[in-house]
């Protein structure tokens, strides 16, 4: 096994991992702030396509984390600087709610297509709109390709089918910047400066965190809170560098023994 | 001009069209004849060639579709064209499969013999702006909730012309349900086999003695090819250059438009 460097970063999944809802799991909050008095520097990487990061940093906040909005870096921050670095001007079939993470971008004349959970904008019309662009060349942009979503009536259709049916129209395949693809990963570390080497990734979710996170190169740590069940560690390969208890325990030993 | 297709003289003896994007484009107010179209039906059929339109316009029942087209001045009865509905309808009375229908309004018709009570698969068209995310979701709903998930989809189709521009046709949304529930879809009407035979056979001729002529390079012309007719692709209706460059596909020739394509086979004729 190669050597590894000397740890930079930390990511850290947010919903199930250091709260669930409006609780928060029990000794995150400490184990936080133990984690900031060490040299890394710390992200809070999450999929959400309907909230937007004041939304996110508010609850934190009011759980008592300790948490800057600029660390938080969501699957919609990855499709925002996607659409910066590309300099297109995007068709956002997002949620009004997510709009937010957008401002500042020119959205006139579009000449790309981003697409998160927005059932309001699945309709005929507004699909036509997005699947014309796409023929003439405009790149498809998918916040992530979830299959469906649970809803208290039921399952309900996700992002996911639309793009596969754009996909199969256009014969172009959408660029998924959210969790578990490597983009996701390594744009988070671009903004502080390291490699994937160099950092690890703490979360609740076997494939989207861990399995992500591996993929594309740094140290995955499975936490046994929130979606995690029993038998979740062999759900990746390589499987998952350590599995603990929680929050807590996943920064104890990188204090003690990745530093 | 080279016309390989029509060699050899004599053994062409019928003609398989598509309807839209080769007769006319589909759009508001009914649509708009492509140049040169209707002439070119009188012309095959005062040549003494069979004709049967082979379509997977989904969007309106056989009935009303002919009389648009006829309306439109277009030689054509009921009795020669070959439609999606009326074949899967075939298919749901020998499975006994009783379908939620995600249609076009104007089809429903076309399965009013069909039991629909306590759906145990669905049946997807061409539903136009009835593929909204609720009905959508309707019918995403019945199929995941079924042990044995059955989707018949009436083509297959990415996309068409229409007067006012591209859209997005069965297929997208057919892919899409696939997807979501993580099965295959059944189709019916091109490029199905059954489909294309079944309209060889009703002119009583053999695969190699029809042309099947059409503006999808993958559902009309690779389909019509998979069953050992000769076809050629139009310049009309949702052709697009690239179409010539097709990775899988290469038509037998490919030509403007209809008029063309008979202008050259009658010359090959005899």
């Amino acid at each position: 096994m190669a050597t590894r460097r000397a740890l930079k970063a930390v990511l850290v999944d947010l919903s199930g991992t250091l709260h669930i809802e409006d609780t928060a799991i029990s000794g995150a909050q400490e184990a936080l702030q133990k984690l900031r008095s060490a040299p890394v520097a710390v992200r809070f990487v999450t999929n959400t396509t309907k909230e937007c990061k004041r939304t996110l940093f508010e609850r934190l906040q009011k759980l008592n984390f300790d948490i800057h909005e600029e660390e938080i870096f969501t699957s919609l921050t990855a499709a925002r600087n996607l659409v910066e670095q590309e300099q297109v001007r995007p068709l956002l079939l997002v949620d009004d709610s997510a709009l937010e993470d957008f401002e500042g971008i020119d959205t006139s004349d579009p000449n790309a297509v981003v697409i998160g959970l927005a059932p309001q904008h699945f309709n005929y019309t507004t699909l036509n709109k997005a699947f014309r662009l796409i023929l003439d060349g405009a790149p498809l942009i998918a916040i992530h390709k979830a299959r469906y979503y649970k809803k208290l009536d039921g399952l309900s259709l996700g992002p996911g089918p639309f793009i596969t049916g754009l996909e199969y129209a256009t014969d172009v395949k959408a660029t998924v910047v959210g969790k578990p693809e490597k983009p996701f990963f390594l744009e988070a570390l671009r903004s502080i400066g390291c490699q994937p080497e160099e950092a690890v990734m703490i979360g609740d979710d076997a494939r989207d965190d861990v399995g992500g996170a591996q993929n594309a190169g740094m140290l995955g740590i499975l936490v046994k809170t929130g979606k995690y069940q029993p038998g979740d560690g062999g759900k990746t390969n390589p499987p998952p560098y350590l599995i603990c208890d929680a929050f807590p325990q996943a920064v104890d030993h990188i204090l003690k023994k990745l530093l | 001009m080279m016309a390989e297709w029509c060699k050899p003289a004599g053994r062409v003896r019928g003609v398989l069209l598509d309807i839209s994007g080769v007769l006319y484009d589909s759009g508001e107010g009914g649509g708009v004849p492509i140049a040169g179209s209707t002439e070119a039906v009188r012309r095959i059929k005062e040549a003494n060639l069979k004709v049967r339109f082979c379509t997977n316009e989904t969007q309106a029942t056989r009935e009303k579709f002919v009389a648009k087209l006829q309306n439109l001045g277009f030689d054509i009865t009921l009795g020669e064209v070959f439609a999606p509905a009326p074949a899967a309808c075939q298919i749901l009375k020998e499975r006994g499969l009783r379908p939620h229908l995600l249609v076009h309004d104007d089809l429903l018709p076309e399965f009013n013999q069909i039991d629909q009570s306590n759906p145990n698969c669905v049946v997807i068209g061409d539903a136009a702006d009835n593929f909204s995310y609720k009905n959508l979701n309707q019918a995403f709903q019945v199929l995941i909730g079924l042990e044995k998930p059955v989707l018949l989809s009436l083509g297959r189709g990415r996309y068409y012309k229409e007067t006012d521009g591209m859209k997005l046709d069965v297929g997208a949304y057919m892919k899409a349900l696939e997807y979501a529930c993580d099965i295959e879809a059944e189709v019916v009407g091109k490029p199905a086999k059954m489909f294309f035979l079944s309209a060889v056979s009703d002119m009583s001729l053999e695969p190699d003695q029809v042309i099947m002529i059409g503006d999808d390079i993958v559902n009309d012309v690779g389909g019509a090819q998979q069953c050992g007719m000769k076809a050629v692709q139009v310049r009309t209706g949702k052709y697009r250059p690239c179409d010539e460059q097709h990775p899988t596909v290469k038509a037998d020739g490919y030509v403007d438009n209809l008029a063309q394509a008979v202008k050259i086979l009658l010359e090959h004729l005899h």
